[in-house]
């Protein structure tokens, strides 16, 4: 019997459909934005749509800039917001998952429709559509994504860490900032990255909550791609941009808690 | 007897497997095949029409395979890609062009009388519906695309192409409001022209002080290049300079730096007049009354319009509350037509020509009409004239003697839209409006004579690809959208708080600290 032939399935094989996937639906495509963004006029090879896009021209880096600030106010106030609240329903409502659901439940509504709503309630409320009710629109969207991974770490810090700290006369205040919140770091750090990143990227809420007004990063990038004719050059560079974005924040994410508590 | 159940049963399998062998060797020879490339929604069902009408012509079955585009873009990657092998499909003048310079296209001598005889009789000729088609809009085809350059000769588009649908782009207003805000009357609508779109009277003030932030803008490159440029020649911004005196179709055409940077400036500064801009919504916001203007094409601007009915209107008789026009001066026109790529099936030239041909029929047009909103090109006389077409557009719009309801049965007259047919044709064909002086859904059809703000033809331009310069009005349309917003202030603002925050915290520590050691001495 021929043993090369011979197909051996191992619990190897089962990765295989998935590792196809993922190399047509996502390096594919990289490669393809990475091979666009030096094609200029549809022959051309060079860095025209470096500069194009690092000179301001087109007001891409001004809107980066802006993006960027956008996507850190909405980070840091669903941190402040999401922390008690994912704190509460630890310490209290552990076993509750009712109320967890609670939180989540808004997230079971398309984002659009709820997104839609949301620009109707403010033109009822006579309020002008922009930089306001878009800061609004994103941190109702992402809300849950910093609840989410806060609650889950806060859950499952070892309650008897906590009593230690409580028998070694720490008050109250003093267990919250020295012990569970250190604890809790990994689940802050996933929150920020899981917020920042939609933050900047998004497109659909500041196109509804401004009426197109305010001009973010993924308004940019969508423009390039889908209203304007031969402008993929450009909105390559915007995407590379924004990829580098992302692997710093996932960097960020990677580092051990250890690691964490130096950076902060 | 169970032998002659068997042989019963042996008889029966025979004669199916017979059946069924015949059908297969008879299928290919009857049945032909096309395949269509449309933009979405844009045909009638007209899948089970046109068989019959092939079928009556040729004798042959046919079987269409139908695809959809949402941009003219993505239609010309995948077919220049060689994604799709289709026969016949129906870009924008624009796409036309692109793909006629790059030699995509095969010629369709649609128009030559020459070479295909009217003669339903002799099969091998091709039955040809051009007669039909409005003159105007060939007309002005040719003055925009009558020369393109391929490779080293001269071509004009109508040997390529036959048109199917046209329109316009012109400002959709909220008649009422505009009424409310003193604005609604022939001077003043003509005089501001499109400067409604940058709340200009026309001669450089505000039109009104109620339309600031009403206004909405098109998030379409194009288009509103296009409504900016109108707005610098009528305004007289480009008075002294050599587009002065430009007709229309030339300047629409003439992108360079000069026009792209006085256009930057002119958006840039309309930013803060603006509701937004708007793809899907904008009929929506009119409708709702959140923005009173809007940039529109006008088969959009017919969708809201027909929406807009609003029964208390006009002493309680109803009356629409949007309104749409074509400003006199100066406009955009545009079409869309069936082209043949390289790649489609030589085989299939009969079912390709007859689909057009079909589609030029004053019936077919007068159904996609009902269905779609936008101008067909056939001749709005010749489908006037047609009995069997205007029957199907009575019935569409719900004239008496004409609508049906879901049983077949005619439709009272209390529910029906238009008591007669004359009474519809005036609507459809002669919606002429006095106060802002425009028919839009036939815009050859010019205003009267006696009207102090005449147009004519001239005034409207098709406008060609952009060529070189395209990437230069992506730069200028980034700017615009970019310019006027900054979340500095929110950074700022932000980290003030935060400082804040931080100050109080290290006072009450601060305080807690001394406490403490107070606390410690006193004992």
């Amino acid at each position: 019997m021929n043993k090369k032939l011979k197909f051996r399935f191992s619990r190897k094989a089962l990765a295989y459909p998935y590792m196809a996937f993922l190399i047509l639906f996502v390096v594919v495509p990289l490669v393809m934005i990475l091979i666009n963004a030096f094609i200029t006029d549809g022959n051309k090879i060079g860095f025209d749509n470096f500069v194009e896009f690092f000179s301001d021209a087109g007001g891409g880096l001004t809107v980066l800039g802006n993006s960027l600030i956008i996507g850190f106010v909405t980070t840091l106030l669903c941190l402040v917001i999401g922390y008690p609240v994912a704190y509460f329903l630890a310490k209290y409502h552990a076993s509750n998952n009712v109320l967890v659901l609670m939180f989540i439940l808004p997230m079971w509504v398309n984002f659009l429709i709820r997104t839609l709503s949301t620009k109707t309630i403010f033109l009822a409320m006579d309020l002008e559509l922009g930089m306001g009710t878009v800061l609004f629109g994103m941190v109702y969207n992402y809300l849950p994504y910093m609840i989410l991974p806060l609650h889950t770490t806060l859950v499952s810090i070892d309650k008897r860490l906590i009593e230690a700290s409580e028998d070694l006369g720490a008050s109250k205040g003093t267990v919250l900032v020295k012990t569970i919140f250190p604890l809790s770091l990994p689940g802050v750090v996933s929150g920020i990255t899981m917020t920042f990143i939609p933050a900047i990227s998004t497109f659909a809420i500041s196109e509804i909550l401004s009426v197109s007004k305010i001009y973010l990063f993924g308004d940019a990038i969508n423009m390039h791609f889908s209203k304007a004719t031969n402008s993929f050059g450009v909105g390559s560079v915007m995407s590379l941009v924004m990829l580098v974005l992302v692997i710093v924040s996932n960097l960020f994410t990677s580092l051990n808690e250890e690691e964490v508590r130096s950076v902060l | 007897m169970k032998k002659f159940v068997c042989l019963a049963l042996c008889l029966v399998m025979f004669s199916a497997l017979s059946l069924g062998l015949v059908a297969c060797v008879q299928n290919p020879e009857t049945t032909d095949s096309l395949v269509v490339y449309n933009w979405a929604d844009y045909i009638y069902d007209y899948e089970e029409d046109f068989k019959a009408y092939y079928k009556n012509i040729t004798g042959k079955n046919i079987e269409i395979s139908y695809v959809t585009f949402d941009t003219n873009e993505t239609m010309i990657t995948k077919i220049t890609k060689g994604d799709s092998t289709v026969d016949v499909m129906c870009p924008s003048e624009y796409a036309i062009q692109k793909l006629l310079e790059t030699d995509w296209l095969v010629p369709l001598n649609y128009f030559d009388e020459q070479q295909y005889a009217k003669d339903i009789s002799n099969k091998q000729n091709y039955v040809h519906n051009s007669k039909y088609i409005d003159q105007n809009i060939v007309n002005k085809i040719d003055e925009a695309f009558g020369e393109i350059a391929v490779g080293d000769k001269t071509v004009s588009m109508l040997d390529y192409m036959v048109p199917y649908m046209y329109g316009t782009l012109g400002i959709l207003y909220n008649k009422v409001q505009f009424q409310q805000l003193g604005i609604y009357d022939v001077e003043t609508l003509n005089k501001a022209n499109w400067g409604i779109l940058f709340n200009d009277d026309g001669n450089g003030n505000l039109l009104s002080q109620g339309l600031d932030g009403s206004i909405l803008m098109k998030d379409s490159i194009r288009d509103s290049y296009a409504a900016t440029l109108f707005y610098l020649k009528q305004s007289g911004k480009l008075q002294g300079t050599k587009y002065q005196d430009m007709p229309i179709g030339q300047l629409i055409n003439a992108v360079d730096d000069t026009l792209i940077d006085l256009c930057k400036d002119v958006l840039t500064a309309q930013k803060s007049q603006l509701f937004g801009y708007e793809v899907d919504f904008g009929k929506d916001d009119l409708l709702k009354g959140n923005a009173m203007v809007d940039l529109a094409w006008s088969g959009d601007a017919l969708y809201a319009y027909e929406e807009s009915w609003n029964d208390d209107l006009n002493n309680g008789e109803g009356d629409y509350e949007l309104s749409y026009y074509v400003p006199n001066g100066a406009g955009n026109i545009w079409f869309d037509g069936w082209v043949i790529p390289k790649t489609y099936n030589p085989e299939h030239t009969e079912a390709i020509k007859l689909f057009i041909n079909f589609l030029n029929d004053p019936v077919s047009a007068a159904a996609n009409m009902c269905e779609i909103g936008y101008t067909s090109a056939v001749d709005p006389e010749v489908v006037r004239g047609n009995a069997d077409a205007m029957a199907v557009l009575a019935e569409c719009y719900l004239v008496h003697g004409y609508a049906k309801d879901d049983n077949g049965d005619l439709l009272a007259e209390e529910h029906c839209d238009y008591e007669t047919l004359a009474e519809f044709e005036e609507y459809f064909f002669d919606n002429y409006n006095e106060i802002d002086n425009s028919n839009w859904r036939y815009p050859f059809k010019f205003s009267p004579d006696s009207s102090p703000y005449k147009r004519d033809i001239t005034t409207l331009g098709v406008m060609r690809d952009f060529g070189q310069n395209n990437k230069k009005v992506v730069t200028m349309w980034g700017y615009v959208r970019s310019a006027g917003v900054s979340a500095l202030p929110l950074l700022l603002w932000t980290l003030a708080v935060i400082a804040v925050v931080a100050i109080v915290i290290a006072i009450v520590l601060l305080c807690k600290h001394l406490k403490g050691r107070y606390v410690v001495l006193s004992k």
